[in-house]
């Protein structure tokens, strides 16, 4: 049975419609996780070097124990986010008679398949091996060995069973990851809290006593239990799909919008759209993230004023960029509907404009706290972001027109392909150049204001000709939306 | 006349789906569109709403040719599939946005949807759930529903009945006769409820493999013709032929 089950799943892969895209896809993923992993490999072989470097005045098997925790707290956190639930599978196995307990320890012990689980090992086993072995013997070794594995299998199954239980959104892991750094701080900062003790006082202890390995372990099985017994008490349809019975969904207005007409309306229907489904909340939230994008920049005078073009246009632009590359594939479910609709296309993309300018409108006022770096920071943010409501969002929905491909949104953004086409990569190339073009080049002769107040220009020239280019824009529609419409009806 | 076709052909990957050379449908008609599966109906349905380009033809819509014009989107209202709902928004939300686009106020709106409450039964009003998360039913009822508050000229439903409750399916043959009788609303509506069909329509039209082989207007015989047609109450042929299958198997 395991076989057919395993055998199923390798057919599900190999035939689903994109198998050609989400194998290029998965070599990309993996060349990218394996160079993490070496990453992190490279990492854990000089940990001892690492933590001498900060810890000088310690021994090193102290802030070892210490930082353990601290490791797998981060490590929870990653995995509520990015760990993914195997779950919608085992839909068609449900009506047949196969045993409830098979499915569900298929399901269980499945979920440790994941790279998650090999991080920890590749971070920690060459300093077990190279620092604790020699001093400690091999029962101590050995103790901390299975201790790490325990945590690690208790972490997996911690993750799935609170991501089971409640819908993690990109809201929740901002906000604990920014407990947990403040945790972190004020370990390390303020002396407040120490996590490194409450590590140590584990960690430290299995030196003396390798039988606590044991108290992971028994843990990790109880959370395997624990997700056992759920899983089995809600293997029902209703449980296994995305929308559980929710909350009362109430109406609403955007009055400011309304007085736009109906182009007002489209765009309140494209806000309610945003904030409505699950992918396009997580572009949303992955662009406030995107807020802290210059504070790894502007700290360091070593960056030149060149990053701060970058940045802020980053910072200013980045849901223009986020969101625009997927249009209209946002749309793709309900297509048709707007085709047959009594809809301009030209208010169809006046709306779109709507919408750029007003989140890039804020968006721009929450980067202005970066005038902390002087005015001139929040000057370039500025110019910036007359350039993105100028010419980005024109550029954007350009290639809007030449994408075709359908989007699912109730799933997260993060690791998510579905869309992602050649379309996503030419358009990244102009917009991330075209300022440089006309900027780079005065930079270099030491005239970097003549290149921004030219970037400036260009920006508001594309703002006052914007009539001229929804004409363009609509004109270019009209040779493109069968291949659109007959994209977005492809699942 | 409301809809003229001439010499519309699709074609997919060598296979004709829609080969119609000459239709045309008057102001006030009441059309029914019947076939089998894959006969082509949803797909003329698309041609004569402009979503799918044809290989060969065009569909004229009040004397102007349908396909780049956006004129007949002032007189047509249609509901295929879902896709033509937003599906993230409240029933509400959704019928607002489509009054706003005809110039209705939410008042306008509101009034016209009283008329219909007894279609919603009490399931799509105020019931805080967004349209992705009705059924499909419901999710019908709130298209054609939409498609009632544009006042259309032309009302196009692609098998309305297959998804909602029998009152529901009773209350729409209803509207969709009141519709056509008293308003003058040319109506094309498919389905595969022959008996529906030949009660709401006054004209039927039989695709085959992309072809209208008949054209014909409903009398008291029609629904005795189609059923013909589709074999139903031929039970015991049937039975015969799968006795041959089974012989040729054995063989």
């Amino acid at each position: 049975m395991v076989f057919s089950f395993i055998s199923h799943e390798l057919k599900a892969f190999w035939r689903s419609k994109n198998t050609g895209k989400s194998i290029a896809i998965r070599v990309v993923m993996g060349i990218l996780i394996l160079y993490l992993l070496l990453n992190v490999l490279v990492a854990g072989f000089f940990l001892d070097k690492i933590l001498e470097h900060a810890f000088p005045n310690e021994e090193l098997i102290i802030p070892f124990c210490g930082i353990i925790l601290i490791y797998f707290l981060f490590d929870l956190l990653m995995r509520l986010q990015f760990q993914e639930l195997p779950t919608l599978r085992v839909q068609p196995y449900l009506h047949l008679p196969i045993k409830r307990n098979f499915l569900v320890r298929y399901l269980a012990l499945t979920a440790t398949l994941s790279v998650f689980n090999l991080w920890p090992f590749v971070l920690f086993l060459p300093f077990i091996f190279k620092v604790l072995a020699p001093d400690s013997g091999t029962v101590v070794t050995l103790a901390f060995i299975i201790a790490i594995a325990g945590f690690t299998v208790f972490n997996n199954y911690l993750a799935l069973y609170l991501k089971r239980r409640s819908n993690i959104n990109g809201w929740v892991f901002l906000v604990s990851a920014a407990v947990l750094i403040l945790a972190i701080a004020s370990d390390f900062l303020w002396h407040i809290i120490s996590l490194q003790n409450i590590s140590y006082a584990f960690f430290g202890r299995l030196l003396i006593m390798p039988a606590l390995a044991f108290l992971p372990v028994i843990i990790a099985v109880g959370m395997y239990y624990l997700n056992f017994i759920y899983l089995k008490q809600n293997l029902y349809l209703e449980d296994l799909t995305a929308h559980k019975a929710s909350s009362y969904k109430s109406s609403t207005d955007i009055p400011f919008l309304s007085r736009f007409g109906s182009v007002g309306d489209l765009a309140a229907n494209e806000i309610k759209l945003v904030l409505r489904n699950k992918r396009s909340r997580s572009a949303l939230v992955m662009g406030l993230f995107f807020m802290f994008y210059g504070l790894i920049f502007y700290p360091n005078p070593h960056y030149g004023e060149g990053y701060k073009v970058f940045v802020g246009m980053f910072m200013t632009g980045i849901f223009i960029i986020n969101y625009g590359q997927f249009m209209f594939g946002w749309q793709a479910t309900h297509f048709d509907g707007l085709l047959v609709s009594k809809i301009n296309f030209s208010d169809f993309i006046k709306a779109k404009y709507l919408l750029f300018t007003g989140i890039s409108t804020v968006f721009f006022i929450l980067t202005t706290p970066y005038v902390y770096f002087g005015w001139r920071v929040v000057m370039i943010h500025f110019v910036m972001y007359v350039w993105n409501i100028g010419v980005n969002t024109t550029m954007v929905l350009y290639f809007a027109n030449r994408n075709f491909k359908r989007l699912d949104l109730s799933k997260g953004a993060a690791f998510n392909w579905e869309g992602v086409g050649a379309t996503q990569w030419i358009l990244s190339l102009p917009l991330i150049i075209t300022p440089f073009i006309i900027y780079g080049p005065f930079a270099l002769l030491k005239h970097a204001d003549i290149g921004l107040a030219l970037v400036a220009l260009v920006g508001i020239t594309g703002i006052l000709t914007r009539n001229y280019w929804i004409k363009v824009l609509e004109a270019d529609y009209y040779t493109k939306r069968y291949q659109i419409a007959e994209g977005f009806r492809n699942k | 006349m409301m809809i003229e076709i001439k010499n519309l052909k699709k074609i997919y990957s060598g296979v004709t789906v829609v080969n119609v050379p000459q239709l045309s449908i008057s102001k006030g008609e009441s059309v029914g569109l019947v076939g089998n599966n894959g006969a082509g109906k949803t797909t003329l349905f698309r041609m004569i709403l402009d979503l799918i380009r044809p290989d060969t033809g065009e569909v004229l819509s009040n004397g102007e040719v349908a396909a780049g014009n956006e004129n007949w989107k002032t007189y047509t209202a249609s509901y295929l599939d879902e896709g033509f709902l937003i599906d993230y928004l409240t029933p509400e939300e959704y019928l607002y946005f489509i009054g706003g686009l005809h110039q209705q106020s939410k008042a306008t709106v509101d009034e016209a949807l009283l008329k219909l409450a007894d279609f919603f039964n009490d399931e799509i009003l105020k019931k805080g759930k967004y349209i992705r998360d009705l059924s499909k039913g419901n999710q019908c009822k709130v298209g054609v529903a939409s498609c009632m508050l544009q006042n259309p000229q032309l009302l196009m439903l692609d098998e309305p009945f297959a998804n909602i409750d029998p009152s529901t399916q009773f209350r729409l043959k209803n509207m969709l006769k009141e519709a056509n009788k008293t308003k003058g609303v040319t109506t094309i509506v498919s389905s595969h409820d022959l008996n529906h069909i030949t009660d709401v329509c006054d004209r039927i039209l039989l695709m085959e493999k992309g072809m209208i082989i008949k054209d014909i207007a409903t009398n008291s015989s029609t629904l005795k013709e189609l059923e013909n047609y589709f074999g139903v109450g031929q039970v015991f042929e049937e039975q015969v032929v799968m006795d041959k299958v089974d012989e040729e198997e054995n063989h």
